[in-house]
């Protein structure tokens, strides 16, 4: 970043007192025990869905590996589904499907959210009255209704799903981008800053968001397991990613379906997603905590 | 409580509700002529009666007047005949459906709201014990396990695994009987629809009666010498519950959307499961209804949640 010297001036006596905070945080964070259990839970979770990437036990969309609806065994460690294909293997890839649908609609999110969210709350004006009569005009409108009335529309496929679930999902974001940027702007730092010159860009991107990046990833981080619920949900509407990849919510849809013969079928799906979600939470819980303490749930 | 400007209010909203739906409808039949493919396409029909099967529900005509049809028919509330029903009419299927996902929804909501604020409660007032260690562990597995693995888990346990016992009397009775759902029916879902909830309640319960039990008025009420469950109930809990009720909105919400799953896998005659049903079979005049009638379903919830806000807190006025 190229600074002008005044904002060097202006940066510097804030400099330690952020590096204190992170630092604050993340002892906070690691005192937290549910929270670091998550972690290595999701990092479990991260890990197979990269070695699915390269090596799954048996290739999941291959049918007839062996007898359908198999109990687990030593050959099939989850059993086999209700077309004989493996579960393990399946699960694996539907971990892949879980974390991009999560992790990527929170991107979209945040790439849309955070600039909108800055700019309505700074500038205020037209753009601001504009930003929050739609954000208002969806309140109270259930997300995962417009979602699926969007994957209806649009199709069913990974990315239309990203994009379905992130149309609504940008405003909780930029309602809370623009909250922070209201009481920000107000602040003497900003206004230093303005003083000296800094541009709209500079302030906003240099000050107001590094001073609300800890609800900011707070949010996201709750709203990864919310966006995975959503996918799970619309998977097993049949509305989610198409087969033959599978997905934890169209496994639990179709292990249903078996549930007196095969109840494996549904279970293993089920609780991989009820566990991810869970870690996901907790990991939340404890960055809230170390991050925000202001605010509470 | 109610005076005339709440009767304005309501107006206004049932006119905005109105506007909605339309929206929605007017989205949702406008998406669905662009998506490829034929309403007709899988039931092999050919040469003169495809060509008066089209006629017949105004499919070969340019799509503005179809349009503008439909939004006429809108009107007068009628939402047009099934495409593979032939004949029968949507707007009355539509609306039973709606009224049996109401009452299930009705009394996930009860549920949610009774169990949610007993676990706060007495987690709050065994703070620091192990029932409130428990109690909150519960909460937190709770919230994060979605409706339709406990729904799935419900079926598992009262279906499969205890059948001997419960004999599948729970279940919906197979299409529409003619009658609602009793609660030997209806209780199973309503914990997987509410059960989520009910956790978020019972955090945001124990939360905020754990500050009210700090306030100095309880302390007046345990020196003039109460009995402890008055001060509780009374003085207490009714002052925890004003932020629980700010909730009460998404709340429904989360029942309405859960639904759309949980009435499918136990085989409610609800929107849900025609959702499910009509997506599954391309009817797709059907699926028009059903998104109308979830946009009804939502405005006529909000608004309901809404002036139950003025019932409960007698400083909101519309």
């Amino acid at each position: 970043m190229a600074a002008t010297p005044a904002t060097v001036v202006a940066a510097e006596p804030i400099a330690p007192a952020q590096a204190s905070l992170w630092s604050d945080a993340w002892r906070k964070l690691r005192r937290n025990r549910l929270a670091l259990g998550g972690a290595v839970y999701l990092t479990l979770v991260v890990v197979v869905a990269l070695t699915a990437l390269v090596w799954t036990p048996y290739p999941m969309a291959e049918v007839g590996v062996g007898i359908p609806y198999s109990a687990p065994s030593l050959q099939h460690w989850l059993g086999l589904d209700t077309i004989g294909r493996d579960v393990l293997s399946r699960l694996m890839v539907g971990a892949q499907v879980s974390l991009l649908v999560g992790v990527g609609t929170q991107l979209v999110v945040l790439a849309i959210g955070v600039p909108i969210g800055l700019a309505a709350g700074y500038f205020r004006g037209v753009f601001d009255q504009v930003t929050t009569f739609v954000i208002n005009l969806f309140y109270g409108v259930p997300n995962l209704l417009v979602a699926l009335i969007l994957v209806f529309l649009l199709g069913p496929s990974l990315t239309n799903i990203i994009v379905a679930i992130a149309a609504t999902g940008w405003m909780d974001m930029a309602r809370l981008v623009r909250g922070q940027t209201l009481s920000l702007r107000e602040r003497d730092f900003i206004e230093a800053s303005r003083a000296a010159g800094a541009r709209p860009a500079k302030i906003l991107f240099g000050h107001v968001l590094p001073n609300a990046l800890g609800p900011i990833i707070v949010q996201a981080t709750f709203g990864v397991p919310a966006a995975i619920l959503f996918e799970a949900f619309m998977s097993f509407l049949g509305l989610g990613v198409p087969p033959p990849m599978p997905s934890w919510g169209s496994m639990a849809a179709d292990g249903i379906t078996a549930i007196r013969i095969a109840a494996n079928l549904v279970i293993a799906p089920a609780v991989a997603l009820s566990l991810t979600l869970m870690a996901f939470n907790f990991v939340g819980d404890g960055l809230r905590d170390a991050l925000d303490p202001r605010q509470r749930r | 409580m109610f005076t005339r400007g709440t009767l304005i209010y309501i107006v206004q909203r049932l006119v905005l509700i109105t506007l909605a739906v339309l929206g929605v409808s007017s989205l949702v039949f406008l998406g669905i002529h662009r998506l490829p493919g034929d309403a007709l396409f899988s039931e092999h029909l050919r040469g003169t009666q495809y060509e008066l099967t089209l006629h017949h529900y105004g499919l070969d005509r340019p799509l503005w007047q179809q349009y503008l049809t439909f939004l006429g028919n809108m009107f007068h509330g009628d939402l047009g005949e099934s495409l593979v029903n032939r004949g029968v009419p949507i707007t009355p299927i539509v609306l039973r459906e709606m009224s049996v996902s109401a009452e299930v929804g009705l009394v996930a909501l009860i549920f949610t709201i009774g169990l949610g604020m007993s676990f706060g409660v007495i987690a709050a007032l065994r703070q620091n014990t192990w029932l409130d260690y428990l109690l909150s562990t519960t909460s937190v597995i709770g919230y994060s396990m979605p409706n339709f693995v406990i729904a799935t888990f419900l079926i598992l346990v009262f279906g499969v695994w205890l059948e001997n016992i419960t004999h599948g009397n729970f279940y919906f009775e197979i299409g529409w009987p003619g009658r609602y759902g009793s609660i030997g029916a209806i209780w199973l879902p309503a914990f997987a629809l509410g059960f989520p909830s009910a956790s978020i309640v019972a955090r945001m319960t124990r939360a905020s009666m754990l500050e009210v039990l700090q306030q100095d008025f309880i302390r007046t009420a345990r020196a003039k010498g109460l009995a402890p469950a008055t001060i509780t109930i009374r003085h207490a809990l009714r002052n925890a519950l004003i932020p629980v009720i700010t909730v009460l909105g998404p709340l429904a919400m989360a029942i309405i959307t859960g639904g759309v799953v949980v009435e499918n896998i136990f085989g409610i005659p609800g929107l849900g499961k025609e959702f499910a049903t009509s997506i599954l079979n391309r009817d797709y005049n059907v699926v028009i209804g059903v998104f109308t009638g979830y946009a009804a379903l939502v405005g006529l919830t909000n608004l309901g949640v809404d002036l139950l806000y003025v019932v409960i807190d007698p400083r909101i006025r519309y």
